[in-house]
Formats: C-alpha cells, sequence, structure tokens
C-alpha cells in the first residue's frame, strides 16, 4: 500500500493552470465613438441645409429663384411681405419635421438665419 | 396727428404686427390641421392670406387692434381639437418618452459572460 501510494506520487501529474484567457477578451471593449446601430449620427451636414432651404425658397410662387442664394434676406431682397416671410418659415419647418417655437419663428427674417437655426436643432431631419 | 411719429406709436404698431404674424402662422397650421389633403390646403391658405390682405392698409391703431381681436377670436373658435404635433415636441406622443440617461451611468458589455469571466 504503501510502496503503491509512492508509486503514485511519482506518476502523479501536475495540474497546470490554464491561462485564464477569457477575462481579457472583455477589457478590450467596444471602439468608443462607432456604433454601428446607432440612430443619433444622422445630423445633418451644413451642405445639405443650405440646399435643402434653398430650394424651399426657390419653389415659392413668388420668389424669382435666380435671387436666391444663402446670405439673402425675404423682405429686403427678395421684396417679400412679412405674411410671406411666415410662409416661408413654415415651409422649412415642414420640410425639416421641425416644430419652431412661434417666437423663434417670428426672428427667422432671412436665408442665413434659417440656415442656422435649423443646422444647430438637434431633431431636424 | 401728434402720435404719429412718437415712439410709443411705433412700438405699438411693431406689436401689433407681431401679433399679426404670429396669429397668421397659427391660422395657417391651424388649417393645414383641418385640410389635410394638400389642394384643399392650398385653397383654403389663399383665402386666409385674402382675409389679412384685404386688411393690410389700415393705419388707424384702434382699428387694428379690434380687428386682430376678432381675428383671434375667430382663430379659438376654428382651432382644431387633435392638432398636428411633430412627435418630439410638446404635446407630442414622443415628448419626454426616452429621456437621456443620468451621467456616470455606463453600459458594461459583457452579456452572457457574468458567471464565467
Amino acid at each position: 500500500m504503501a510502496l503503491r501510494n509512492a508509486l503514485l506520487r511519482h506518476l502523479r501529474v501536475p495540474v497546470q493552470n490554464l491561462a485564464v484567457r477569457g477575462s481579457n477578451q472583455s477589457q478590450i471593449g467596444f471602439l468608443g465613438s462607432m456604433r454601428a446601430f446607432s440612430s443619433h449620427d444622422d445630423h445633418l451636414s451644413k451642405q445639405d441645409v443650405v440646399d435643402r432651404v434653398l430650394d424651399v425658397v426657390k419653389s415659392f410662387p413668388k420668389v424669382d429663384p435666380a435671387k436666391v442664394t444663402p446670405e439673402v434676406h425675404f423682405q429686403k431682397d427678395l421684396g417679400l411681405d412679412s405674411l410671406d416671410t411666415v410662409e416661408i418659415v413654415m415651409a422649412i419647418e415642414e420640410e425639416f419635421k421641425l416644430e419652431i417655437p412661434d417666437k423663434e419663428a417670428d426672428k427667422i427674417d432671412s436665408c442665413s438665419l434659417a440656415i442656422e437655426y435649423v443646422f444647430n436643432h438637434p431633431m431636424s431631419s | 396727428m401728434s402720435g404719429v411719429s412718437s415712439a410709443a406709436y411705433f412700438a405699438r404698431r411693431v406689436a401689433q404686427k407681431e401679433r399679426v404674424r404670429i396669429l397668421y402662422r397659427r391660422a395657417l397650421k391651424d388649417t393645414l390641421n383641418w385640410a389635410v389633403h394638400r389642394h384643399i390646403f392650398y385653397r383654403d391658405a389663399s383665402d386666409l392670406r385674402e382675409k389679412f390682405n384685404a386688411n393690410q392698409d389700415v393705419e388707424d391703431v384702434d382699428r387694428i387692434d379690434k380687428l386682430i381681436a376678432h381675428g383671434e377670436a375667430e382663430y379659438d373658435k376654428w382651432r382644431h381639437p387633435d392638432p398636428y404635433i411633430v412627435p418630439w415636441a410638446p404635446g407630442g406622443s414622443k415628448f419626454c418618452r426616452n429621456p437621456t440617461p443620468p451621467a456616470g451611468i455606463e453600459i458594461v458589455y459583457n452579456y452572457g459572460q457574468e458567471d464565467n469571466p
């Protein structure tokens, strides 16, 4: 019996600790800002906003499309009425699916203001 | 009239113009609420515009006030009970639905590996 134990002691295979590699993988983590299925990286580019706003203004029946530039003022340069300005602002709201509060919408007087407002609005699409 | 060139008169006129613009904006949106089909909306919008244009040359401040009050009463009478509001705006269906999570909360991406890391 003792002999058997002595022999077994010599033949015992030492237990090896397998390197725990699983724990390292979770720390690689996700690349910080790249989220493939996020819906929050679809903000419009400035050029896109400019193009769409100019299209809206050009398709207004009382406006001469040749005069429309990104800095044009609705009442001074295009000769529109204040009520026409209101209509244009509403058309821009519909184009970008925005809801502009009344006080803010009253201040939008020119293309540049409109473009800036739409570009800085978080929910424009 | 002595009040023609005074600042108070101009301030009153400016305030009236702003009221008119806001009234026109709300009335136009309301028209869009009622007349969903675009061709009907265009017709109603031009009618509304005619109504506004008919009074645009009035100079008497009190008369303008009365006209604006009359217009606002008409707008109140015609307000749509279920207006279209953009979903994320106040009153819309998505307003305050998913507020941004408080700062400092972080997601640990170890689904399935909680028990055997």
